[in-house]
């Protein structure tokens, strides 16, 4: 068990060191976060502000300050949501493995299957871990200049959001790593999933944007309820003061906070925190439970006279 | 099992759906030889190294390393293996140290073991001066040295080597086998591997050539050669009149500015000529049948040809 657990902790640093030196790989995990910061720069962030605006009653204005920090947070929940999915996929070493065969060579170690299926998963959620909370640090930084309204428990609840929400990507990433063993797979689930998951997690645009239709389907996305946990605690503080600092009236606050996905609706029932919670880690265990069933079922010894790299 | 043999492989069958690409084959490999596995692509060599390192499963048979049954104690066995694969397999961005260092944790070599051995294998393949430069930056020689040398970083009994010299620069070539020889020469290693360079299988104690998942012939190679190739009796210094005077006895040769080459069966049948054509020829030699013969005359297929 002793020796496991060293073999295990060799190679979990062997991942990591695998990733941050592939400068690519680093690169393009963390491509989406960047096309978010662009597409804010250039006219998201003055898209919400006209929004927030035009939803406020004629005669109130709120200051520059409130508004910098409200489209901030908004920014900062999606590229946060995102990355916990697209930087897991990113730095999934057990495909990289495959693809370029280092699988063979670990293969041939005395190394137990089960050990080296762990390590590829602790690995992907730490590096996961790790990037989200760097760029959960960089927004704290941002909205520290722009305007600063999170409370400690928002501060606190973002971490858990994150640490939740880097848990589900990396056994979704893990989940589907087992079946891809070519470079064909691996660039479409790429491709799918930086293209796709900003989208059907409400990351690039508002859910409430969406027809009703959309929405619905999106309700039943488990994405969905993390990108909203993030929603919630970047927003929570900005909204608040909306009322008490910009004397904005508590309904157009919380049209607001609605237009914004600041909660959830789904069914006209508003999902609570715990919910939200409940939602996102059930689904993880889901995923570990399918993890540890297809790890059991897929055998890691090719099949096929090709794969024997014959 | 005979005590000297450290693999000893019983009717092992694999089927790839209609492909029978090892079919029922036997062999043993002696402690301490170079085993030699040829064929062509698909021909089954690299399918019984796969299922020997556990890395396939098989239908049929038994494999028994060192005694123990893969079947059953396929982790005792694994630590016993050090393979090279035919494509490096190591982790590109990393350093050469920090591969081996990886992979010597996953053996439960401490780190008095492993830097022993890294000193070792380091003054060997000279590879000290690299120690700290990613894999990717190496050159094609220095990349298989490392690769020989992660295959070698837990003190394995057998060395198995797939294909280790194909798409090496032929000064590279000569290197990997100076290596092994010097490897083969200072340690009672078991070395297995498999290629299509005859002149390498040439070096081996045992060569296994194995066509259509069927082995076809097991045996040193100078057995071989007296089997299936004939000798040639190269005639560098005649007289004029020697190439006419076989053409009139019937006896088929071959001409170049520099000599005259004539097959014969056998070293007894060489002699035979010379003593007949005596006064005619000058400066001779006669040749053994080389590996490429043997495998042509076994298999009716030409290995060039083949594209192994």
């Amino acid at each position: 068990m002793k020796n496991e657990l060293k073999k295990l902790s060799a190679l979990v640093g062997r991942n990591i060191k695998l990733y941050f030196k592939d400068k690519m790989t680093f690169f393009v995990s963390l491509l989406t976060p960047i096309i978010l910061v662009v597409l804010f720069l250039t006219f998201l962030k003055g898209v919400y502000a006209n929004t927030i605006t035009g939803l406020l009653p004629e005669g109130v204005k709120i200051s520059n300050q409130t508004i910098e920090a409200f489209c901030g947070g908004w920014l900062f929940s999606s590229i946060v949501a995102v990355s916990c999915v697209t930087v897991a996929f990113c730095s999934n070493i057990m495909v990289l493995d495959k693809l370029n065969k280092s699988i063979q060579d670990l293969n041939i170690t005395p190394v137990k299957r089960s050990t080296l299926l762990v390590s590829y998963f602790i690995s992907n959620f730490l590096t996961t871990f790790l990037i989200c909370t760097i760029v959960l640090v960089i927004s704290f930084i941002y909205l520290a200049c722009v305007g600063f309204f999170l409370t400690f428990l928002d501060v606190l609840m973002l971490f858990v959001s994150t640490i939740c929400m880097c848990l589900f990507g990396s056994l979704m990433a893990s989940v589907v790593g087992i079946f891809i063993s070519s470079q064909g797979a691996h660039s479409a689930v790429s491709t799918l999933v930086s293209s796709m998951y900003g989208f059907i997690s409400g990351a690039y645009m508002p859910i409430s944007q969406f027809g009703a239709g959309i929405k619905t389907f999106l309700s039943f996305l488990p994405s969905t309820y993390g990108t909203i946990l993030f929603r919630q605690y970047y927003m929570n503080g900005v909204i608040n003061r909306l009322q008490t600092v910009e004397h904005v009236p508590p309904q157009v606050a919380e049209q607001i906070r609605l237009a914004f996905d600041g909660k959830l609706v789904v069914f006209d029932t508003t999902i609570p925190p715990w919910a939200l919670f409940t939602i996102v880690i059930g689904t993880s265990l889901l995923l570990l439970g399918l993890y540890i069933l297809l790890a059991h079922l897929k055998k890691h010894k090719p099949h096929s006279k090709n794969d024997a790299g014959k | 099992m005979a005590t000297n043999n450290v693999i000893e492989i019983q009717h092992l069958k694999k089927h790839f759906k209609e492909v029978k690409a090892v079919d029922d084959i036997s062999f043993s490999v002696k402690k301490g030889e170079l085993f030699a596995f040829l064929g062509l692509n698909g021909a089954g060599k690299s399918t019984t190294i796969n299922i020997l390192c556990g890395q396939l499963d098989k239908d049929d048979g038994k494999i028994f390393v060192d005694g123990l049954d893969l079947d059953k104690d396929i982790g005792k066995i694994k630590p016993r293996l050090g393979v090279v694969f035919q494509n490096s397999v190591l982790d590109a961005k990393l350093s050469v140290l920090d591969n081996l260092k990886v992979k010597a944790q996953l053996y439960d070599l401490s780190k008095e073991e492993f830097q022993k051995n890294l000193g070792f294998l380091a003054s060997k393949l000279d590879f000290k001066d690299i120690l700290n430069r990613p894999l990717f930056k190496l050159s094609g020689g220095q990349r298989r040295r490392i690769d020989i040398a992660r295959a070698l970083i837990h003190n394995p009994q057998i060395l198995i080597l797939d294909e280790p010299t194909t798409g090496l620069d032929p000064k590279t070539r000569i290197l990997v086998w100076e290596l092994l020889s010097s490897l083969k020469a200072s340690s009672d290693l078991t070395i297995i591997l498999t290629t299509h360079y005859m002149e390498e299988a040439n070096e081996a104690d045992t060569i296994v050539i194995i066509d259509n998942g069927k082995i076809v012939a097991n045996d040193n190679p100078n057995n071989l050669k007296n089997k299936y190739a004939n000798d040639f009796l190269r005639i560098y210094k005649f007289d004029k009149s020697l190439p006419s005077i076989l053409k009139k006895d019937n006896i088929k040769f071959s001409e170049n500015d520099k000599m005259l080459e004539i097959e014969v069966e056998n070293i007894e049948k060489a002699k035979a000529l010379i003593v007949k054509y005596e006064k005619l020829i000058y400066d001779f030699e006669v040749l053994k049948g080389k590996m490429d013969n043997v495998f042509l005359n076994i298999t009716g297929k030409d290995l060039k040809e083949g594209g192994i």
